[in-house]
């Protein structure tokens, strides 16, 4: 890429491909909620997804970021049975490469997991954003993260390290609300 | 002939690489730079005059009163109002945001029976209705909405066409004999379309309504006189025409001023106070100014509105023009849409667009890289983004310090977006 005369390759560190194959193919992305940009739309309400597996708890989390309009509804559903595990995690919405190539990594980390393997993941990445570029020191959690890594050049920018955070956010919310769903 | 060149370099903040490329601003309609003048104006201020304006009885005191007061008055010459002791239409705010929040809250007063008899003019009540348009920015859309919900009035708006002009051919049927406000943008700050607002105004007048424009992008780029235009009032900002943050003016009819109510109250905007009787408050403009003013920041916005006027806006607005014309030659580049006029007719350096395929903060950033400054989001007018289908864009706005060859290196730089991100 060097015909783009880009300043110290910094904007392909933050382009990984990995990031602009996510962001063009992501995974875990349905089309099941409204659409902010649309007129016809006059809110972003929280849509009424039944679980697709019947012996879970599903819960749902609506993430919007109003300076830039990305938005993301994350639909988990969490086992009945013991320990708690995400089934089945998918999610609607439009932003940004970096918001939707998130999105993407985190339902291949994340879908299969108990839900404290996912929150400590969640844990990982968010101090892998918060590490403005210098990545966590940590080898085990590096590898934890596995494609994840690729976020460590976005860290260097504090105005996208939201973009990023936008799905994770929703996740930890969506089984949040699935689990307290499920204790009722 | 003006040399622009040497109007560029009294910014100093523009001699500076930016990811190792000189910057180029194109982010004028957020923010305007400074030019030394206006920045020396507010430290020589602190540096020699410093004191409460209209209040006390020092020297400085006097000093820093009269300068505040010219600098009143330098801001009406530039819109053509007037600034005589006694018929002053400009009144001092914290900037275009407060004025048109005193302005809805002034109309609240008054729609609670406040002002007495002259303010009934602005007074509302449920089956009344406010007009807006879909190109406002949210700081003129929220105030009044807000005022709608409060009073029981109606709001309603004038609509757009498919280049996000706004239907001023539609202001006869939107404007009913039970409009008492209509609230409109002078250039729509994500279009950059001048409004055609005469059929506007014409209308509001015929069934007694209250014009109020919102000035805050027409000012900094173009000639403009209230008086000619026949607007009631008008707000905007010092920031975007070359001065410091923190201030704005509101412009009113001198009657209008007269019978508008006031909306905050404290210091120096009240003759008589008691603790049993109702107070009686100043003339206009003391009337709209209480508290403690940033004198600094108007002493520089002073400065700034003689600068412009000394380069002449009829000058500027040819400088401009020449930029917008380069501006737009993005929309011959495969997959990038201009959500605004092509032409550059009735329109201002102010160009907003879509990049097919790439969102706005990826556009952003690559432009960014380039040491080119430009706004992505929805730039505070969500409406008219939902007009165009989407959420958010890019906008590429000129400034007096731009030149043909800043709207090249963009023109240039978005020509590498969509292969950048691989989009086909």
């Amino acid at each position: 890429m060097s015909d783009f005369e880009m300043s110290g390759g910094d904007l392909e560190q933050m382009y990984q491909e990995v990031i602009l194959e996510a962001a063009r193919n992501p995974h875990g992305k349905e089309h099941f909620a409204p659409d902010l940009a649309s007129e016809e739309s006059s809110q972003g309400a929280e849509t009424t997804v039944r679980a697709n597996h019947e012996y879970c708890t599903p819960g749902e989390s609506h993430q919007f970021n109003p300076t830039c309009g990305d938005e993301a509804t994350v639909h988990a559903e969490v086992s009945d049975a013991e320990p708690s595990t995400i089934e089945r995690l998918v999610w609607d919405g439009h932003g940004c490469s970096i918001s939707q190539a998130s999105l993407s990594v985190m339902v291949d980390l994340v879908e299969g997991k108990t839900v404290d393997e996912a929150m400590k993941l969640a844990d990982t990445f968010h101090k892998l954003m918060e590490s403005r570029g210098k990545g966590l020191n940590d080898e085990q959690a590096e590898d934890a993260l596995d494609d994840g890594i690729v976020f460590q050049g976005v860290s260097q920018y504090p105005m996208r390290i939201k973009c990023a955070l936008l799905g994770w956010e929703g996740m930890k919310d969506a089984v949040a609300k699935a689990l307290t769903a499920k204790e009722k | 002939m003006t040399d622009f060149a040497a109007i560029r370099s009294q910014f100093p903040i523009l001699d500076q690489e930016i990811h190792g490329h000189p910057l180029v601003y194109l982010d004028s309609a957020a923010t305007s730079q400074k030019p030394q003048c206006v920045i020396d104006a507010e430290a020589e201020f602190y540096r020699t005059i410093n004191a409460g304006v209209h209040r006390g009885a020092h020297e400085l005191a006097a000093r820093s009163t009269m300068a505040f007061e010219q600098a009143r008055a330098k801001v009406a010459k530039l819109v053509g109002a007037n600034s005589a002791e006694g018929e002053e239409e400009i009144v001092v705010t914290s900037g275009a945001t407060a004025g048109l929040n005193l302005l809805a809250t002034a109309f609240g007063n008054a729609s609670l029976g406040r002002g007495g008899e002259t303010a009934k003019r602005f007074a509302l009540k449920p089956g009344d209705e406010i007009v807006v348009t879909k190109a406002e920015h949210h700081s003129v859309l929220l105030p009044f909405q807000e005022l709608a919900m409060r009073t029981g009035a109606t709001l309603k708006w004038i609509d757009l066409d498919d280049e996000g002009r706004v239907r001023s051919d539609t202001a006869d049927e939107v404007i009913t004999d039970r409009t008492k406000i209509v609230a409109v943008t002078h250039v729509g700050n994500t279009t950059g379309a001048i409004t055609d607002i005469a059929p506007i105004v014409r209308r509001a007048h015929e069934v007694g309504a209250v014009f109020v424009l919102d000035a805050c992008q027409s000012v900094p780029h173009l000639k403009v006189d209230f008086h000619a235009m026949d607007v009631d009032f008008a707000a905007w900002s010092a920031h975007k025409m070359y001065g410091p943050t923190g201030v704005g003016f509101l412009y009113g009819k001198r009657d209008m001023l007269e019978a508008l109510p006031p909306a905050n109250f404290g210091g120096s905007m009240v003759e008589l106070a008691w603790m049993d009787k109702e107070a009686q408050y100043m003339e206009p403009p003391a009337r709209f100014e209480a508290g403690t003013q940033p004198v600094a920041q108007v002493v520089a916005a002073g400065v700034a509105a003689e600068w412009l006027m000394n380069i002449g806006m009829e000058n500027l607005e040819a400088h401009e023009r020449t930029i917008t014309d380069e501006l737009l030659k993005m929309g011959d580049i495969e997959g990038i849409r201009i959500l605004g006029p092509r032409s550059n007719e009735n329109r201002i350096g102010t160009v907003a667009f879509e990049v097919e395929g790439v969102h706005p903060h990826d556009v952003g950033q690559f432009i960014d890289a380039q040491g080119i400054a430009i706004r992505v989001g929805h730039h505070c007018a969500q409406p008219v983004h939902r007009h165009f289908g989407v959420y958010a864009s890019n906008r590429a706005s000129s400034g007096i310090y731009n030149s043909v060859e800043d709207a090249q290196a963009l023109i240039e730089a978005l020509g590498k977006v969509r292969p950048f991100f691989e989009v086909r």
